[in-house]
């Protein structure tokens, strides 16, 4: 009696333990499986933009104190470190350990990850129409172009990333110079052909056929295609969406006629980052403050002197901060967005570009419709030599702290050295290529060797 | 309860669940009416149990080879159901335990007669059973109430501090709510966060994951820590199983071993009450030897003269004239100098009857900062505990729950790395009229931070009930139920007016983030517990099952733009906000234990345990694996040839194998999800691939090995106890680190690498005075861990090719091989190990530096003499750390008043490099290699008075109940070490270190 009722109580025990079924869990609601992402335009556009919003928040295009508006802005001429913590990048003593150098690899190859996603996505996507399909091909292909442009030009031989798969991509080797290039410029063609003409949405934070072309003109000039450069400016440039406009201070408003592609805040009523971390209201700057020599190198007369940077006093001290972005804080309706790429840049671009193939009146006379919006007479400078000259300096002057314009262009003119050298105290040739983070070169030994002098 | 139902889609298991629930009471019921096996020679018996002293309370009674046991009252009364063939055995801590043969009488009075060396007697808590010291075939290290009432602490890892071998606990931050990290055996996992032990309070699962977010975080090394929610003044004792045998019964997650929290219960049925208030001062243990104005000053100066600046620049601000190059702060004092202030108020009252006790109990706890401000911690907790059981022994019921509050305010910011790094002629904190002093934008005002706040609510409920019910003398059902819930609402905020006036800010731009947490689990474990006596061999079987539903739902937010700063606690008055992460997430946990114990003449003991689990953790196809172990024992001091043996009083030799596991992964890892990323655009919240695909992983096994033992001698005066163990972790589950260009930091999967654990652990207690008024006892652990990794296949193709190698231990940091400097050019140099004619990180990070502790250590005295005790702990580590390199001397900021040893001119040797101010990238490059070579790898042992405690009970009269005990307690107190970079505990430079408290107090019963 005993023994059978232990067996029972034992047996009606073990019953429970049957149930296997007990741990398997329903994927969590705040959680989408892959594929179901790309069967849905709506789904498709929420993955797309969460590749806009980290492009906007973190890594290069970001116009906190971490993206290429303010560190370039440190490491070449145009910003002072005013703040008493030491700055490695003001001091041009990055070393492999930087954390602004890893913030940059590491935010923009999650950033191309999020490209390739989509990429991959739609390729796999019955369901979607094609036009959809060919939209967000075209967007994310132009995302992984502008990413990669902007690392080769910090850092040299980079890889170019095309997959998401791991397997590949954590043994990638840095490929040339030029290697990365060619892919920029394929990926920019295909992207031209498929993206539309007409902004997708009403204000121009979509890239669209134009964006493409813009950014092509810049690729092409910074690895001295002159003639292409030239025509992808143009096509930009005759493009009747984007009209000159000669008043200063609407260049940098959200509804800019000049505006190519630029950044939607993440709420309304929010500005730009560039406008809170640029604009102090007493002196000395908290943080950075533009460099007094380089404040002096505007000509007299020019306009951009007065409506793009303000002056700040304290007794008989003066300081300077960039004013382009008039906003450092929120407004019931967001007045500016971050822009990226703007029409003034093409002229610039053409101008370069025509002077390089000796068409020196056309050139003059993009060089000129700067200058003039600026207030100035008609440029003195008459050879090839002295407009490609002008034309840097005035480079520096329509774009400063515009993600590192200053420092690109000294670099491919090949006029770092002579110039930085001049005001920066730790300036060396090897500073113009950043370090690769040190420990992405300890993960994947094929990105080594690191770059010279770190 | 929405939570608490049992899962809708697996009707299959509820159906059995609840037909088993009837069953059993269908049988009870019949049980109640038949009482086939009572009708017998079953009686009441009762007595008294009695010590020279008179009535003692609280000894256990229990009916030899059964599960049957009862508790003696206040007045030392008993009753209990037995048979006239029943022995009963009488047991009680520090006096010997005494068996009686019932036989034909009905009431007996015993006395025991007090024993201190008995402690082998004491029975321990082993999770789903409990063994005799004497006879445990496992490894447990144990504290209990006595331990840890000598200490004023806060958090339930800080009382096992130094007092358990094999247990290594350091401490991350001296701020209150700062947490703790603990390695029991060393650390088996590759992957960080990996290393947790399994926390259990009364047979619940306590989920010891972090909570809150790092958008919230409040500048402490680690982010908040449920632990800090269980009062160590409501712990009876701390159980932590060590070797396979304790843990295999926890199976998946027992790898890095198991920490049992037993909660008070109440005892007794005379009512009473207990009050104990305590009240510590706190300050920094040690501050680092900072320069003063003068050589700070000459430094700076001699900085910019060797990068050849002719004229300080402009942002120079403390040698170019535009600070009083004559102030002189101390930064560390006024910015981490301060005291803290504890209070604490422990009350209780307990009491009950025979068949039912209870204890009620609540604590309240003040904490202020060593930082300047208005910030506190707070801490609220009420435990209740009840125990009852039928009139015919049957049946028994336990029930304890605890709820904690806690409200800690803190600064968002640790401002002890601010504090070494200031320059010493920095401004004033405060304009002379009281304002913040920004002295025209030169400097950040360290203060600013402290308007910005980090408060945290936590709110913990643990409630637990045991149902047992003996169907027979020799089998007991019996269930756990038990029920957590802890939610955390954690806030950060960052007022306009924590900046600068310059950047000309208003509420506007003030920005409040919020985490809110919250965790719920229950669990079921419904078992059997078997025994049967056969002449001189005992045999215990246990079997049971486990069913256990964890959900975390978690909601951050982050808002900004106010009307008035005043709001800013508020998200609603945010102009702007947006949802940063929500999610649920839910672990679902089933196994199914078994447990064999065989003791065959209280001479030869063998302990079986297995158990089957199954984790939510992993993907279809791989949740089950079985875990399991063997322990065996001899008791080689009961063999003929020894016993009465006049120097040998007790020995055992027991040894343990077995296999436990690892599921500490984090949910849905198997899964190729979407998730939104918190980021908007044109209004569209942005879905971003939650991590990179892998299905395929699975269990991690820990496979343990020990051997041990234990003697006692002169009638175990003088206690060893000496234990080897040998673990082995296969199919490491880890992150593995990706480089960037994967997109992701890491992927999870299994590693076919192999970390061995290996050590020996000693302690001994000695008795090494016994009086009637005088008593002194001493007791010794020390613990020596090697880590070693044994096998990686394919280490030189991944990506730990530069973190680990095989034959060295995984906590290795790769270094530099310095050289010596160059006398010439005062730079430091080092090894180039490729000869590749630079030395670079990738390649030349030859040297390997061990950071495990070589050993450890406590040696813990305790005298008594009359009503005075004194009890001190002293804690030691032998180990190596990092020095302290804040950053390039000569830059910005200060620096160890020992940099004045610096080269100045060829043909100099010294330790410090000459000074630059930033410029120099041969010097400042050299000096961060400096700080990641084997030149900065330094002694860091230390011996610290971890504990002292004086307490004196007042000698009133015996009549009177009440007893008054006064006590003087000090935690930290004096430290000898020969590293004077900080800290030597601190794992984390930057960070506030312990504190150093003096506290008093009193402690009444009536």
């Amino acid at each position: 009696m005993k023994k059978l009722k232990i067996i029972l109580y034992s047996a009606i025990f073990l019953s429970l333990i049957g149930c296997d079924s007990f741990v398997e869990v329903d994927s969590p609601a705040s959680q989408l499986p892959g594929n179901i992402v790309y069967s849905d335009v709506n789904t498709v556009n929420a993955a797309m933009a969460d590749v806009y919003a980290k492009l906007r928040d973190s890594g290069i295009l970001n116009g906190q104190g971490l993206g290429l508006s303010y560190t370039l802005g440190l490491y070449a001429d145009e910003l002072t470190y005013y703040a008493t913590t030491p700055n490695s990048e003001f001091n041009n003593t990055m070393l492999g350990t930087s954390p602004t150098s890893a913030s940059i690899w590491t935010n923009s190859y999650r950033q191309v990850y999020g490209a390739n996603a989509v990429l991959e996505g739609i390729g796999n996507s019955a369901s979607l129409p094609s036009e959809v399909r060919n939209q967000f091909r075209g967007e994310a292909l132009f995302v992984r172009a502008i990413i990669h442009f902007y690392l080769v030009n910090l850092y040299g031989n980079i890889p170019y990333v095309t997959t998401t798969d791991y397997t590949v991509n954590r043994m990638v080797s840095r490929m040339s110079v030029e290697s990365v290039y060619e892919n920029i410029i394929s990926d920019l063609d295909e992207a031209a052909i498929l993206l539309p003409e007409a902004y997708i949405t009403d204000e121009r934070v979509r890239p669209n056929k134009a964006a493409a072309h813009a950014l092509l003109a810049r690729v092409y000039l910074y690895h001295g295609n002159w003639q292409q450069a030239a025509n992808e400016a143009s096509i930009v440039i005759d493009n009747p969406e984007y009209s000159w406009d000669t008043n200063l201070d609407n260049i940098f408003l959200r509804e800019s006629s000049t505006t190519i592609w630029q950044f939607k805040p993440k709420l309304e009523g929010l500005n730009t980052n560039e406008g809170s971390i640029f604009i102090f209201l007493t002196g000395p700057p908290p943080s950075v403050g533009l460099s007094p020599s380089f404040v002096q190198s505007f000509e007299n007369g020019d306009n951009r002197r007065t409506h793009w940077i303000k002056e700040v006093t304290n007794g008989a001290n003066i300081w300077y901060h960039t004013y382009k972005y008039k906003q450092r804080s929120n407004t019931g309706t967001s007045q500016e967005y971050s822009i990226v790429l703007r029409l003034a840049e093409q002229y610039l671009i053409r101008a370069e570009a025509r002077a390089m193939q000796g068409e020196i009146p056309g050139a003059k006379d993009d060089l000129n419709r700067i200058r003039n919006r600026a207030g100035l007479a008609d440029t003195q400078a008459t050879t090839q030599v002295e407009i490609i000259s002008a034309l840097l300096e005035e480079r520096k002057h329509e774009l400063f702290t515009e993600f590192g314009h200053r420092f690109f262009d000294l670099k491919r003119t090949g006029h770092l050295d002579d110039v930085l050298s001049l005001t920066k105290p730790g300036w060396d040739h090897n500073d113009m290529l950043w370090p690769l983070p040190d420990g992405e070169l300890l993960l994947n030994p094929n990105l080594q060797p690191q770059n010279p002098g770190y | 309860m929405k939570n608490l139902s049992l899962n809708k889609g697996r009707p299959s298991c509820l159906c059995i669940f609840i037909f088993v629930l009837l069953l059993s009471n269908q049988i009870i019921a019949n049980e109640l009416t038949f009482r086939s096996y009572t009708k017998q020679s079953q009686q009441q018996i009762t007595g008294t149990v009695s010590d020279a002293l008179g009535p003692l309370p609280s000894v256990t009674v229990m009916i030899k080879g059964t599960t049957i046991s009862t508790v003696a009252d206040e007045k030392g009364n008993f009753s209990i159901t037995a048979n006239s063939t029943d022995i009963l055995v009488f047991s009680f801590i520090g006096y010997a335990t005494k068996e009686i043969l019932i036989g034909n009488k009905i009431s007996f009075n015993i006395v025991l007669v007090e024993d201190s060396t008995q402690l082998k007697e004491v029975t321990i808590n082993a999770g789903y059973y409990s063994v005799k010291e004497k006879e445990r075939t496992g490894s447990i290290a144990r504290i209990t109430a006595k331990d840890i009432e000598t200490q004023p602490v806060t958090n339930v890892l800080a009382t096992m501090q130094g007092r358990m071998a094999g247990v290594e606990i350091i401490q991350d931050s001296g701020a209150p709510g700062g947490a703790f990290q603990i390695k029991i055996r060393g650390i088996n996992s590759l992957r960080a966060d990996g290393n947790e032990p399994l926390y259990i309070i009364d047979g619940v699962p306590f989920s010891s994951e972090t909570i809150g977010s790092n958008q919230t975080y409040n500048g402490n090394p680690s982010l908040t820590s449920p632990l800090n929610s269980i009062n160590p003044g409501d712990i009876e004792s701390i159980e932590v199983l060590k070797d396979a045998d304790a843990t295999a019964i926890y199976g998946s997650r027992g790898a890095n071993g198991v920490v049992l929290i037993t909660t008070k219960k109440g005892r007794g049925e005379k009512t009473t009450f207990a009050v104990n208030t305590f009240t510590s001062y706190g300050t920094v243990t040690r501050m680092l030897d900072l320069m003063n104005t003068q050589q700070y000053l000459a430094m700076r100066r001699e900085a910019f003269a060797n990068d050849g600046y002719t004229e300080f620049p402009e942002y120079a601000y403390d040698v170019n004239g535009t600070w009083d190059q004559n102030r002189y702060t101390d930064w560390q004092k006024e910015l981490i100098g301060g005291t803290s202030e504890i209070h604490n108020l422990q009350a209780s009252v307990s009491g009950g009857g025979s068949a039912t006790q209870y204890l009620l109990s609540g604590t309240y706890r003040t904490e202020t900062t060593v930082m300047p401000g208005d910030f506190n911690y707070g801490k609220g907790s009420v435990h209740f505990s009840m125990n009852h059981r039928s009139e015919d022994q049957k049946f028994k019921l336990q029930f304890s729950s605890g709820y904690t509050s806690q409200k800690n305010k803190q600064p968002t910011v640790d401002l002890a790395s601010i504090s070494r790094t200031l320059a010493p002629n920095a401004p004033a904190l405060y304009t002379s009229d009281g304002e913040l002093n920004w002295e025209n934008s030169t400097w950040t005002n360290p203060l600013g931070v402290l308007k910005g706040e980090f408060i945290a609510k936590i709110n913990t409920l643990n409630a637990n009930a045991v149902l047992s019910y003996n169907f027979l003398p020799e089998l007991q059902f019996k269930t756990n139920l038990g029920f957590t819930d802890l939610s955390n609402n954690e806030s950060k905020t960052e007022p306009s007016t924590m900046y600068d006036p310059a950047y000309g800010l208003t509420s506007h731009d003030s920005a409040l983030y919020n985490s809110l947490t919250d965790r719920q689990s229950w669990i079921i474990e419904p078992q059997l517990n078997y025994r049967l006596t056969l002449g001189n061999s005992q045999f215990d079987a246990l079997v049971g099952g486990t069913f256990q539903n964890q959900i975390t739902s978690r909601m951050y937010q982050l808002g900004s733009d106010f009307s008035s700063n005043a709001l800013i606690h508020d998200m609603t008055s945010a102009a702007l906000t947006s949802v940063a992460l929500s999610d649920e997430t839910v672990y679902r946990y089933q196994a199914f234990f078994a447990r064999i114990n065989y003791n065959l003449n209280k001479r030869y003991i063998i302990n079986v345990t297995g158990r089957r689990d199954g984790s939510s953790r992993f993907g279809p196809g791989r949740q089950f694996a079985n875990f399991g172990a063997i322990g065996a024992a001899w008791i080689f001091s009961s063999a003929s040839f020894l016993t009465n043996n006049k120097i040998l009083s007790f020995g055992k030799l027991r040894a343990s194998y077995g296999v436990t596991g690892n599921d500490q992964i984090g949910d849905y890892q198997f899964l190729d999800t979407y998730t939104s990323s918190g980021g908007n655009y044109q209004g569209v919240n942005g879905l971003q691939p939650s991590r990179l695909y892998n299905p395929a992983f699975g269990w991690e096994s820990n496979k343990k090995f020990e051997i041990a033992l234990e003697t006692g001698f002169l009638n175990d005066r003088l206690y060893l106890t000496s234990s080897y163990y040998l673990n082995r972790s296969s199919d490491q589950l880890v992150g593995i680190p990706l480089p960037a260009t994967t997109g992701f930091p890491s992927l999870t999967a299994n590693l076919g690498a192999t970390v061995q654990n290996s050590g020996l652990e000693v302690t001994l207690r000695t008795i090494n005075f016994q009086g009637k008024d005088f008593s002194w006892i001493t007791n010794i652990n020390i613990s020596a861990n090697r880590n070693k990794l044994i096998a990686f296949p394919g280490l030189a193709t991944s990506t730990y090719r530069n973190r680990y190698v095989i034959g060295q231990s995984i906590n290795i940091r790769k270094v530099y091989n310095y050289l010596g400097m160059n006398t010439n050019t005062g730079i430091y140099e080092f090894a180039d190990a490729n000869g590749d004619g630079v030395v670079t990180a990738s390649n030349d990070l030859t040297e390997i530096a061990d950071l495990t502790p070589k050993y450890f250590g406590g040696f813990q005295n305790q005298i008594t003499y009359k009503g005075l005790q004194l009890d001190f702990l002293f804690q030691f580590v032998k180990q190596k750390n990092f020095g302290y390199y804040p950053s390039s001397p000569g830059d910005f900021g200060n620096q160890l008043s020992n940099v004045t040893q610096h080269w100045q001119q060829p043909g100099d040797q010294a330790p410090y490099q000459p000074y630059t101010s930033g410029d120099n990238s041969d010097v400042v490059g050299a000096y961060f290699k400096y700080s990641n070579s084997d030149a900065a790898i330094i002694d860091a042992s230390y011996i610290r008075l971890k504990n002292i405690s004086l307490m004196y009970d007042l000698p009133l009269p015996t009549l009177n109940k009440l007893k008054c005990k006064l006590f003087i307690q000090g935690q930290n107190l004096l430290t000898f070490t020969s590293y004077n970079n900080g800290d030597p505990e601190l794992a984390y430079a930057a960070y506030l270190p312990p504190l150093k408290l003096y506290t008093a107090g009193i402690q009444l019963t009536f």
